[in-house]
């Protein structure tokens, strides 16, 4: 059965009480920031900040709104990392979240251009080119121990909440009726993207006031790597050698033919 | 006929050819721990990685070094293989009936390097600059390019492999298998060819180092 975790913008107060949990438990030192005029810190995830709150500040009929996002992994069902990723590292856990297997990552980075969000993060030395992706790993070891994520736990209002995907969603659309009844535009983000999120939003704005992509999708350009190019390699190269056997099979029996002439 | 034998490559082009060869094979196995998932995991903890950019900065380096080393051999050498004439047509015409059949009668006398070989060496030097621009981009600038514009890099890496993997068989089985090219491995291995093999196999090029020869002028052989 997939899991999920629901984000629900409207509960959220941007405490980033989540942000700690995840650098807690899964042993992540802090990113060292400086002040930029902003609550918003760290400014970007990077490979030991899985997981940030973003502030956008946006203008609602003149007045001032304070938008929180999560950015996180979304966990998608059709993942640009999985798809690009050469060795299998980074695959689908059968609770349906994006999980790797860092032995196996060769550091080549390619998800990190594959993702339609922007997360995966490289560490590593790019002179040598010797690195290894992190990202939020969903909680692996509390979720397949029927523990919440550690954002889910730690979260004080109700923001962020863990469940079986299908009553996510359930909860989410009872969520979108009722701040439709108080006259907030409120939708749902990641029920059908990229063939469905593990890692919903319920949204007060359209997705790209919150800086979301409207239509987040695997650039084609992945797809025309693993599925045509790959083939078009092998059949190419097919083509000559046998081509080439048959060559030598012809000039073989030529030659022979030549000699007992003689 | 006597075993006269003529210069084909020197010790130069030679150590060249094989340390490009060596290399081309390491970039090659390397790069594809990438290409099939049953080597995926070859390719842990990025020690492929690693080996493939020693190997990229040699592949760099020894045309780099050649060329300064011997600047004029090297230029007659490019533009030797990009200038095509009317005798190609012929040649890449006539190509099929003299590799399968051994019919020699139609094949236009060729220079040094046959049409083929040139072709040869048209992919072979446009593929490595293909490689060493999109392999740099995705070395030094992988940070600060757009993302779609990385993935185009790799898809135009491995079109660059594709196509000079495809024409590296040929070359490997011309220069080393097929039946009647008897001394092409040879000539790369010890730089010499019989005078027989040079006047058929190359022949506008045997006139061309019979008569420097015999003005003395040996530089003008282009082989030296």
């Amino acid at each position: 059965m997939a899991k999920a975790i629901l984000f629900d913008s409207t509960k959220c107060t941007a405490c980033r009480g989540c942000q700690v949990a995840c650098k807690q438990w899964n042993n992540l030192e802090a990113d060292e920031t400086v002040n930029t005029g902003t609550y918003e810190n760290p400014p970007d995830l990077s490979p030991r900040t899985w997981l940030k709150m973003r502030f956008n500040e946006v203008e609602d009929d003149g007045k001032l709104a304070w938008l929180f996002t999560r950015r996180a992994c979304m966990h998608c069902t059709e993942a640009g990392c999985v798809k690009v990723c050469p060795t299998g590292a980074v695959y689908h856990h059968e609770e349906g979240f994006v999980a790797y297997n860092k032995d196996i990552c060769s550091g080549c980075g390619y998800c990190v251009d594959a993702c339609p969000f922007d997360v995966p993060r490289m560490v590593g030395s790019s002179l040598t080119g010797k690195k290894k992706m992190e990202k939020c790993v969903f909680c692996a070891d509390r979720v397949t121990n029927d523990q919440k994520p550690a954002c889910v736990k730690t979260c004080p209002t109700g923001a962020l909440v863990y469940g079986d995907r299908n009553e996510m969603i359930g909860l989410a659309e009872q969520r979108v009726d009722k701040l439709a009844g108080q006259g907030v535009d409120a939708q749902l983000y990641g029920k059908d993207e990229l063939n469905g999120l593990h890692v919903m939003y319920v949204l007060a704005h359209s997705p790209k006031d919150y800086k979301l992509p409207v239509n987040p999708e695997v650039s084609p350009s992945v797809t025309l790597w693993q599925d045509i190019l790959k083939i078009m390699g092998y059949a190419a190269v097919g083509a000559v050698a046998g081509g080439l056997l048959l060559n030598y099979m012809v000039a073989r029996a030529r030659m022979v033919k030549e000699k007992e002439g003689k | 006929m006597a075993h006269h034998e003529v210069e084909r490559f020197s010790a130069g082009a030679r150590l060249f050819h094989w340390v490009v060869t060596l290399t081309a094979i390491v970039l090659a196995v390397t790069g594809l721990f990438l290409w099939v998932p049953a080597f995926g995991s070859l390719a842990e903890d990025s020690y492929s990685r690693i080996i493939h950019r020693v190997a990229a900065v040699i592949l760099v380096a020894a045309p780099l070094l050649f060329f300064l080393s011997r600047p004029k051999r090297a230029l007659t050498f490019v533009k030797h293989i990009f200038t095509w004439g009317k005798d190609d047509i012929a040649w890449l015409k006539a190509a099929p009936d003299y590799y399968f059949g051994g019919d020699e009668k139609k094949m236009p006398p060729q220079g040094e390097m046959n049409s083929g070989q040139k072709l040869w060496g048209v992919v072979a030097f446009l593929s490595v600059i293909g490689f060493i621009v999109t392999g740099a981009l995705m070395w030094f600038a992988k940070n600060s390019i757009p993302a779609e514009l990385f993935l185009w890099t790799t898809i135009i890496h491995d079109l660059c492999f594709i196509v000079s993997a495809s024409m590296t068989l040929v070359h490997l089985y011309l220069g080393a298998i097929h039946p009647r090219m008897t001394e092409s491995l040879k000539s790369m291995l010890r730089g010499k060819v019989s005078e027989e093999y040079a006047k058929s196999h190359h022949g506008k090029w045997y006139k061309e180092i019979s008569e420097s020869k015999e003005n003395g002028n040996k530089e003008a052989t282009g082989s030296h």
